[in-house]
């Protein structure tokens, strides 16, 4: 006859089982919400400087620096499966040997529905070169906001909130720094 | 006093008792699941999901564990004990 261990073990085994298929029930629920929010992107300046790097006193490269205004209300994307949300911008450019090369030079977190608003006027946070330390021959660049949406359950979603309507050149590079 | 108490942790039930809290166990933990799973999806929070399921399961382990009276109402009828007949 079942004594108090059978009934236990019997309960959390049946316990475990639902909330397995719970959690794929949430995971695949995520799969509901479409929501594809687009802001709205602009590089109000790009500039080319030469440089030093610490690492490599030696060498002189450019780099290259790039102001930005981003606008978006990406609120739609927090469901109750969205755990936060990972928003980086992207230089896209093909590079003087036609290499395709994709630049995260601004990211930010955004942990909360009401911190999904954003109005950011900025400058690349990273630091932009290219692996042959010149811009010079490079052809112009696009530059995109694209998003990770971390769920608590589920798959990783990548998507894309905005885009420069066209390309930005990048400009021949300055000699000194001017104020 | 001693075996008070191990009958106590022991917990047995009858076997009709042990029929009835399977089905409990089954049903009740699938419909806590669904409905938490719509209280959640419907208010869109997940605290509110899982707040419900753990506060259903609780209840149900409470309803389903211990020896409570109705799982011992049918207990076994086992035949009279033989008086074995003297051999002469």
């Amino acid at each position: 006859m079942h004594s108090i261990y059978a009934r236990i073990n019997n309960f959390s085994a049946f316990l475990s089982s639902c909330i397995l298929t719970l959690l794929g029930a949430i995971a695949l629920s995520s799969f509901l919400f479409t929501a594809n929010p687009q802001g709205d992107l602009s590089v109000l300046s790009v500039k080319v400087y030469p440089g030093n790097s610490r690492r490599q006193p030696g060498l002189s490269q450019e780099y290259t620096f790039v102001n930005f205004n981003i606008s978006a209300d990406l609120t739609p994307l927090f469901h109750w499966n969205t755990k936060q949300l990972f928003l980086y911008l992207q230089a896209e450019y093909t590079d003087a040997k036609g290499v395709r090369n994709d630049v995260v030079i601004w990211d930010r977190i955004v942990r909360r529905k009401e911190e999904a608003v954003i109005n950011v006027v900025g400058r690349n946070k990273y630091v932009f070169r290219d692996i042959s330390h010149s811009f010079k021959n490079v052809p112009p660049a696009n530059y995109s906001l694209q998003y990770n949406l971390m769920p608590h359950v589920g798959v990783l979603t990548y998507g894309e909130a905005g885009r420069t309507t066209e390309p930005v050149p990048f400009p021949p590079a300055q000699d000194f720094v001017s104020r | 006093m001693n075996d008070f108490f191990n009958e106590l942790i022991e917990g047995k039930i009858d076997f009709e008792g042990q029929k009835l809290v399977e089905n409990i166990t089954k049903i009740a933990l699938t419909v806590i699941c669904i409905v938490s799973f719509v209280l959640g999806f419907g208010l869109q929070s997940l605290k509110v999901t899982f707040g419900a399921l753990s506060l259903g399961s609780l209840v149900v382990f409470l309803v389903v564990v211990p020896q409570w009276p109705a799982y011992t109402r049918h207990p076994v009828q086992w035949l009279p004990v033989k008086q074995p007949t003297k051999l002469s």
